[in-house]
């Protein structure tokens, strides 16, 4: 046993003297080289806007704002690469925003205060379920026909895309439905939708010491069972900054100060004093929800039988099949949580625009697909990898908003994206091609 | 694909209405006894989903045609040009005296236009201009509609950092509505415009995301925001609400939505400029009537019981209205109507919103009309 782990240990550094030394450290350190170049790429981007604004764009509240931006498209695009890994599409997306967030603003505006009273505590929860399970319900029927019967998912969503937009309109017969319930309408973000600067360390601290335990519990486990480990330099180099990287946007969403005009009147209200540089904000509801998001669908997704069996399909759906595992399952299962995930973005965006109106969630099925494949995942099938898709969304959100902030119209910003997207991808597929 | 599938859709609906029409066009035209008895007035909505027209504007319409004794046939082209072509042409042939067209496009609508006035029926530009003199136009005096935005936010905030959010960039009433706003804007020299943009599809997630940027480019210093309509201004709203600011900061929108009202009630919008359209609808039907009887474009009049709110300016009778394209169509052009704290009653004592909508949330003493 231990023999072949030093084997293992020993293999890259003898393997590795002759080719490039940056692919070396890289490898090394186990990074996906394509999530190192969207990092790179995000960097750029913000640096450049900083540039263009001599600093200004770098500013917490235009980093915190690109981040609540991007979560609605994030959350639905960690759900769209694993459908598109497993060689399906859904391009129903942004209807079923549409009506799910319809529904929760009918719930709490019109439906439930019948039924419990304008200011029940519970109101938001209850909306939230509903919703939630509404959404389960849309994408394991879509799911259904396209698994079992099998009419192809392309087909089947475009029909979704048409229907739900429809359906949306039924709900209200079209009419914007405003406010919502003040409780959920922290999800979306804003100083009072965040939690806190003491809370955002909380949450940093213990985020650092899980990425600590991480890291030495699957040491342990390679080489239990005889895997190759990385280097002690490179694990070192990999939680130390790591860490960094999470306490650095705790501080960054911790420098972000409330509004004194609003730091005033919560301060009046809950008899607190503001400490003399200003309130900190911390991290938004909307963040914690992407981060939280995040790692359960990358567990779900590298971790659990179920993930697997999807990469599997997406690699050869045949012999996956003849391997004895239940596939048509396996593919209704990734439609359900598809329509989870949408669910939950539309209580972001229901919750930012604190309503919901008939065009809400439109266009979104392209913004979330160009999402999960500037972060790398592949129209063939197989491949693409979660915190990918998640980077993807914040490039283009990072654009968007930096586009609008140096004051570019509407129409030129589209051009941007467009060419944007063609550039990423055109990249990557180069890139992949000189791997093989 | 989706084409397709709609053009089916709608030769279906339009087979079945007119077989509805059928049995229902004979037993009203017994009761009629006036001089538009058993006339036929086609209407070619652009977009039926839009909660407006289904509210107000075809309810309106069918009301005054059928208290002429006429009938009213309809066909939605869901915010396709090609859809609309194909919709008049079933018009024409299901034999309508007079159509109102309310055109997805005032260009792309021509060529039914011109089929219409060579099998002699007369047309009504609804809502949206069509460049042709052959059809006669009915709507509200838009560039207004951006004057009365300024002028009330001008007037409570006459000088500091103004942010304008326009509607589609393609959509010609976005920079009709800025046209409007200038002269206001310009009376007062101590105002400055710090943000201004259009927005895709006037979309509210749109407005939100421009607000955000705006505020956070300024320190959160602005002081009026001047929204071209109801639908954005959700998202303007929401953005100041999130940095404390909304109550404080006055927002115009136009179209009198549900929410706009109420925030008009809960003092989170300064306007919302309205249209009312139970009035232009009425105008549509009563001039739809005239026209299928024969009068000439020049001599038709509007109805002579429009109230103040709306009566146009110009008086009853048809004016000369001069498009962008250079062309004199003869028009009715009404009034619109700046929606605030002192005049929220208008909307609920016609009917356009219920009490309980505008009231929703108002603590107690701060309105008048929700006690």
């Amino acid at each position: 046993m231990t023999q072949v782990s030093e084997a293992a240990e020993v293999t890259p550094t003898e393997v590795e003297k002759e080719p490039k030394s940056r692919g070396n450290l890289l490898r090394a350190m186990e990074i996906d080289f394509r999530v190192f170049g969207m990092v790179l790429a995000l960097a750029v981007i913000l640096i450049g806007f900083g540039i263009k604004t001599n600093g200004r764009f770098l500013e917490p509240v235009n980093m915190v704002n690109l981040a609540v931006q991007s979560v609605s498209i994030s959350i639905i695009a960690t759900g769209m690469t694993l459908i598109i890994v497993s060689r399906n599409i859904d391009l129903s997306v942004g209807s079923v925003v549409g009506v799910v967030s319809m529904v929760y603003a009918q719930l709490m505006h019109t439906w439930l205060p019948g039924w419990i009273g304008f200011d029940h505590p519970l109101m938001w929860v209850i909306a939230l379920a509903v919703g939630i399970a509404l959404g389960a319900a849309i994408g394991g029927f879509q799911g259904f026909i396209i698994a079992y019967i099998g009419v192809p998912s392309f087909i089947v969503t475009l029909g979704g895309l048409l229907a739900f937009r429809g359906a949306t309109w039924v709900v209200t017969r079209g009419v914007t439905i405003s406010p919502v319930d003040p409780t959920f309408k922290l999800l979306g973000g804003g100083p009072e939708g965040s939690i806190g600067g003491t809370a955002s360390w909380i949450v940093g601290v213990f985020v650092c010491i899980a990425i600590v335990l991480f890291l030495v519990m699957n040491r342990r486990q390679r080489r239990r069972f005889g895997f190759p480990v990385r280097p002690m330099w490179a694990e070192t180099v990999v939680g130390v900054v790591s860490c960094g990287v999470v306490l650095g946007l705790i501080w960054l969403f911790n420098a972000y100060k409330w509004p004194e005009a609003l730091a005033q009147r919560h301060a009046e209200e809950t008899g607190t004093t503001i400490p003399p540089g200003g309130l900190p904000a911390g991290v938004p509801w909307p963040v914690m929800l992407l981060i939280g998001v995040t790692i359960v669908m990358t567990f779900v997704a590298t971790r659990r039988r179920f993930g697997r069996y999807v990469y599997s399909i997406g690699g050869n759906p045949e012999a996956t099949e003849l391997a004895g595992i239940n596939t048509k399952w396996t593919i209704m299962k990734t439609f359900i949580l598809i329509g989870v995930l949408c669910a939950i973005s539309a209580a972001v965006a229901t919750a930012r625009l604190d309503g919901a109106t008939l065009d809400l969630g439109e266009g979104y099925e392209l913004y979330v697909i160009a999402a999960a494949v500037i972060g790398g995942t592949s129209f063939a099938g197989g491949i693409g990898t979660i915190p990918g898709a998640v980077l993807g969304a914040l490039v283009m959100s990072s654009l968007a908003y930096g586009l609008s902030f140096i004051g570019l119209s509407s129409p030129i910003q589209d051009i941007v994206a467009g060419i944007v997207l063609i550039i990423a991808v055109g990249f990557d597929t180069i890139n992949r091609r000189r791997k093989v | 694909m989706r084409r397709r599938l709609w053009v089916f859709l709608a030769l279906s609906a339009v087979l079945l209405a007119a077989c509805g029409d059928d049995g229902g066009g004979g037993g009203g035209g017994d009761g009629g006894a006036t001089g538009g008895e058993g006339l036929i007035v086609g209407i070619s909505w652009n977009n039926y989903a839009q909660p407006r027209w289904a509210k107000a504007d075809g309810p309106a319409i069918i009301e005054a045609v059928e208290a002429a004794g006429g009938s009213v046939i309809e066909t939605d082209a869901n915010d396709s040009s090609e859809q609309q072509l194909a919709d008049v042409d079933s018009l024409i042939a299901q034999g309508a005296d007079a159509l109102i067209i309310l055109a997805k496009d005032a260009a792309a609508i021509l060529p039914a236009v011109q089929k219409a006035t060579e099998a002699g029926i007369p047309v009504i530009g609804y809502d949206r201009l069509i460049e042709d003199t052959n059809a006669f136009y009915i709507t509200f005096n838009n560039e207004q509609v951006g004057t009365i935005m300024a002028e009330e936010v001008t007037a409570v905030v006459p000088e500091g950092n103004y942010a304008i959010v326009k509607g589609h960039s393609a959509d010609p009433n976005a920079d009709f509505l800025r046209g409007g706003m200038q002269p206001a804007l310009d009376a007062h020299p101590g105002i400055t415009i710090v943000c201004e943009d259009y927005n895709d599809d006037w979309a509210t997630e749109n407005a939100r995301a421009m607000m955000d940027a705006c505020l956070a480019a300024n320190n959160n210093e602005i002081d009026a925001v001047i929204s071209e309509n109801d639908s954005m201004a959700t998202g303007v709203v929401a953005a100041l609400d999130a940095v404390g600011l909304a109550g404080t900061v006055p927002v115009t929108g136009q179209d009198g939505d549900d929410p706009a009202l109420n925030r008009v009630a809960l003092g989170t919008q300064l306007v919302s400029v309205w249209k009312d359209a139970f009035a232009l609808g009425q105008t549509a039907g009563e001039v739809a009537v005239q026209l299928a009887e024969g009068v000439a474009l020049a001599d038709v009049t509007a109805p002579d019981d429009l109230q103040d709110h709306v009566a146009p300016e110009a008086g009853v009778d048809a004016q000369l209205f001069t498009t962008p394209g250079g062309l004199d169509v003869y028009s009715i052009v009404l009034k619109p109507t700046p929606i605030t704290l002192d005049n929220i009653n208008l909307v609920v004592d016609l009917g356009w919103v219920t009490q309980d909508i505008v009231c929703a949330g108002v603590s107690a003493g701060t309105v008048e009309i929700c006690g």
